[in-house]
């Protein structure tokens, strides 16, 4: 398959992505600043997130109001979202639109208001956001699951904490975007019917001379406990299971997905069809890789009813024991023909694309091919997987179980 | 893109939308049938059976069909709603023919009886987890209340006591009657070939006995029309309130239906619209939404709410006035055209997707026997006025009445409840 990747790197330090994806009407930006929720620092989880809120909240000639009628008024969608690493912003659109679109992002990053008498409405609807979550029980599981597995504070909740965003000050938004809203780290990803020179152009003229200090880096320290119950009136135990696997710059990424993929990746794994389909314990089961720069976990997660939980527990701890060496060449088939359909898939939408090759370069400093990305998928082989597994079996876990009951859990498991 | 029929003499309807860029195919079987088809006796079994389909036929086992999904790269799935039961598959292209196939043959499924008990506990597993979760089953309550006698009043996953009590020979029998060839839609999107897709339905379908299906059409009684209704469920350890509010609107067949999406989009979206401002954006409520939903013979818009439960009746009532002033003083021309240029946007970005095009095709043709492209739909969103709005506004108003179903730690009192005396 063709494909145009394209990339450019500003004075400031700001890269530019883009990828020709032929057969769309549509195009996606995606501006991705180094302000994630991993400097925070302590006291002020939610931080980077109240940040985003009041960056929308005015900026350059426009209000609040403003920014969202210009966007949606010419049919762009937007959103805004922050990660451990990342505070981001986006827009979706025909592709004609582009030229309305970049000139409000450059204000919203580079001259963003933050007006004093917004920051009580912005505090509120994140407490909102909050106080939701609170009534999501998978969630709380899986927050819990990050926050423990993970070095501080790179598994604290992007969305924040109710006491910590409660104390945050306008003058905490104002040295935090300041300090972290920067050129250096940030990635603008585009995607679709693109012309890149135009692009390139546009991007340049915008923010080609916006030149900071760059951001400090952030101190990371130590890990939770490996075992926790969170109490919670609930019909369903939620289960959550974390360990330790290379980061996907690794090589050996590829092998780590790979065997999470068989143990729980599609409805042939082995979680759903000894858990689910022959046990009929749950409804939802499943096994994931989820990746940071220098962390990665592969994570595992089930909900089943308060009586049914131990045994969903067992049943799930033993399918991962029994992983190391009974890898099969088929089941290893449907991982790669899986892993490798949805990679081409993706050509088919331009936010996902756009997504994708930020990811990409955030990791790797570089953007794969589609052709090479297919070629490490096709080398996975069942000695290359097993003999992986054999030198990284699963240990240490992080196990949270959230619910009525706390569950038994084997020490061994954690050591 | 280009539109393709065909019909098997059974009764069976081959249809594709055909993109000769698309990267992808996509395949869905598309039943007519779900919750509003069921009985008392039969409440939840068209759920129920999709998850039964996956159990395997007489000659392929529920391992062999997931490991065959697997294989292919299959993007597969199914969902049931209360008129639709579909299975589908994304895929790429060298495997239509397979993919095809396989959904084909699980349209015949076995109905083992120990299947189907195994089964049953990962459908009370489904129902105990929605259960769990916001809105606490405000939203099915305010769907029974609202709908009343109407068949759609029924929940689409049936309660933990009609799936327990339930036989396997009413699934048997329901699947008979209601997977009729004439009942089921075979529906491709993007890189489709047409005459391959008709030879694997001519193929594998092309056996299927015919039967009569009764016709589905109910006669109108949505108890909101004549007085509005508020109920509570009680859920102490709820940190936020929930409620759902739903007033009629437009049935599918109704012209004025994509009217009824601008207008709710602009009272309601999640962003930009009259509500985000009032209660999103200055942190009273975490949701203030609106949408309208259709169906065959009826409509609704439903209004979503969750907020701080000591704040949830003034929300209510600050909701009502919105809808009020809307009615009272119409919309505003720049309101008006940038929410008709969102709604645009939005049909351009989902409609060059094939994949999410499969469920605009697909249910279309089930329901109204009609093919309607991206370019149909933009055009009539392009052509609305705001006169079309206001008429909708006139014709189907929002404030004042509607079934609303509160959830979360407001204590129940009596003296709020209007419909449990109804019921």
């Amino acid at each position: 398959m063709k494909q145009t990747l394209h990339s450019a790197t500003l004075d400031n330090g700001i890269v530019l992505l883009g990828e020709d994806l032929p057969g769309l009407e549509s195009v996606a930006v995606a501006f991705h600043t180094p302000a994630g929720a991993v400097h925070d620092g302590p006291g002020r989880c939610g931080l980077a997130t109240l940040s985003g809120e009041m960056m929308l909240r005015g900026a350059g000639d426009r209000t609040s109001r403003d920014i969202v009628e210009v966007l949606e008024g010419s049919g762009i969608q937007w959103a805004q979202s922050v990660s451990t690493s990342h505070s981001s912003f986006a827009g979706a659109m025909v592709a004609r639109q582009l030229p309305i679109a970049l000139p409000i992002y450059a204000d919203i990053l580079r001259r963003p208001r933050l007006p004093d008498d917004e920051l009580e409405n912005a505090r509120q609807m994140v407490l909102q956001n909050l106080a939701g979550t609170e009534d999501d029980p998978a969630h709380r599981a899986m927050s819990a699951l990050r926050q423990l597995h993970y070095p501080h504070p790179l598994g604290m909740p992007s969305e924040g904490i109710s006491a910590d965003v409660e104390a945050i000050g306008v003058d905490d938004v104002r040295s935090f975007v300041r300090a972290h809203v920067v050129p250096r780290g940030m990635i603008i990803a585009v995607a679709g019917r693109i012309d890149w020179n135009d692009f390139v152009t546009r991007v340049e003229a915008l923010f080609g001379d916006w030149d900071t200090d760059d951001a400090s880096a952030v101190a990371i320290g130590s890990r939770g406990e490996r075992i926790r119950f969170v109490p919670h009136d609930s019909q369903q135990t939620h289960i959550a299971l974390a360990w330790s696997v290379p980061p996907y710059r690794h090589d050996a990424s590829y092998e780590a997905s790979a065997a999470l993929s068989v143990l729980g990746g599609g409805s042939s794994s082995r979680l759903f069809s000894e858990v689910r389909e022959r046990r009929g314990l749950c409804y939802s089961v499943s096994a994931g890789y989820h990746t940071l720069r220098d962390y990665a976990s592969a994570i595992c997660y089930s909900g089943t009813s308060a009586a049914r939980a131990q045994e969903t527990l067992d049943v799930m701890l033993a399918e991962i024991d029994r992983l190391p060496g009974t890898i099969e060449e088929a089941e290893l088939d449907r991982v790669k023909s899986r892993a490798k359909s949805a990679l081409v898939m993706q050509q088919e939408s331009s936010a996902a694309r756009a997504a994708w090759i930020a990811r990409q370069w955030y990791h790797l400093g570089s953007v794969r091919s589609l052709a090479e990305e297919l070629a490490r998928y096709d080398r996975l082989n069942v000695a290359s997987v097993e003999g992986w597994l054999a030198a990284n079996r699963p240990a240490g876990l992080t196990i949270v179980s959230l619910g009525k009951e706390p569950l038994e859990v084997p020490r061994e498991v954690s050591a | 893109m280009k539109f393709l029929h065909e019909r098997l003499p059974n009764g069976l309807d081959v249809i594709a939308e055909v993109t000769d860029t698309a990267l992808s195919t996509s395949i869905g079987f598309f039943v007519k049938t779900g919750a509003r088809d069921e009985t008392d006796a039969e409440w939840g079994v068209s759920h129920f059976l999709e998850h039964m389909v996956f159990k395997g036929t007489n000659d392929l086992s529920a391992d062999e069909i997931n490991r065959r999904f697997d294989w292919m790269g299959a993007s597969a799935n199914a969902f049931t709603s209360e008129e639709d039961t579909a299975y589908h598959a994304a895929v790429l292209p060298e495997q239509q023919i397979e993919a095809t196939a396989l959904l084909a043959r699980m349209m015949r499924p076995a109905l083992r009886e120990d299947d189907f008990d195994t089964e049953k506990l990962v459908i009370l597993e489904e129902i105990r987890m929605y259960d769990d979760q916001p809105p606490f089953g405000a939203d099915d309550r305010c769907r029974a209340t609202f709908f009343g006698h109407h068949p759609l009043a029924r929940s689409v996953l049936g309660t933990v006591e009609s799936i327990e009590r339930m036989p396997v020979e009413v699934m048997r029998d329901y699947h008979r009657r209601r997977y009729s060839p004439a009942n089921i839609v075979l529906c491709a999107t993007g890189a489709v070939d047409f005459e391959a897709l008709v030879r694997s339905a001519r193929e594998w379908c092309g056996d299927w006995e015919p039967l009569a299906i009764p016709p589905r059409r109910a006669p109108l009684d949505l108890r909101a029309a004549y007085a509005p209704t508020l109920e509570l469920i009680t859920r102490p350890t709820s940190t936020l309130e929930y409620a759902v509010k739903m007033s009629r609107g437009p049935a599918g067949d109704d012209d004025d239906r994509f009217a009824a999406k601008l207008l709710a989009a602009i009272l309601g979206d999640t962003s930009g619209s009259r509500l985000y401002w009032a209660m999103v954006d200055t942190g009273r409520a975490e949701q203030a939404s609106c949408h309208h939903q259709d169906f065959l013979d009826a409509g609704m818009f439903a209004t979503q709410l969750s907020c701080d439960p000591e704040d949830a009746e003034e929300l209510l009532g600050m909701i009502d006035e919105v809808y009020r002033a809307a009615a009272e003083k119409g919309l505003d021309r720049r309101e008006f055209e940038q929410n008709r240029n969102k709604l645009a946007g939005r049909w351009v970005l989902l409609g060059e997707r094939p994949r999410r095009r499969l469920f605009d095709v697909g249910p279309e043709w089930a329901h109204s026997g009609d093919y309607r492209s991206v370019a149909d739909d933009l055009r009539t969103i392009e052509n609305l006025s705001r006169e079309d709005v206001h008429r909708v506004l006139a014709r189907w108003p929002l404030h004042g009445t509607g079934s609303t179903v509160l959830a979360g730690p407001l204590p129940l009192d009596p003296s709020l409840e209007t419909a449990s005396e109804a019921q």
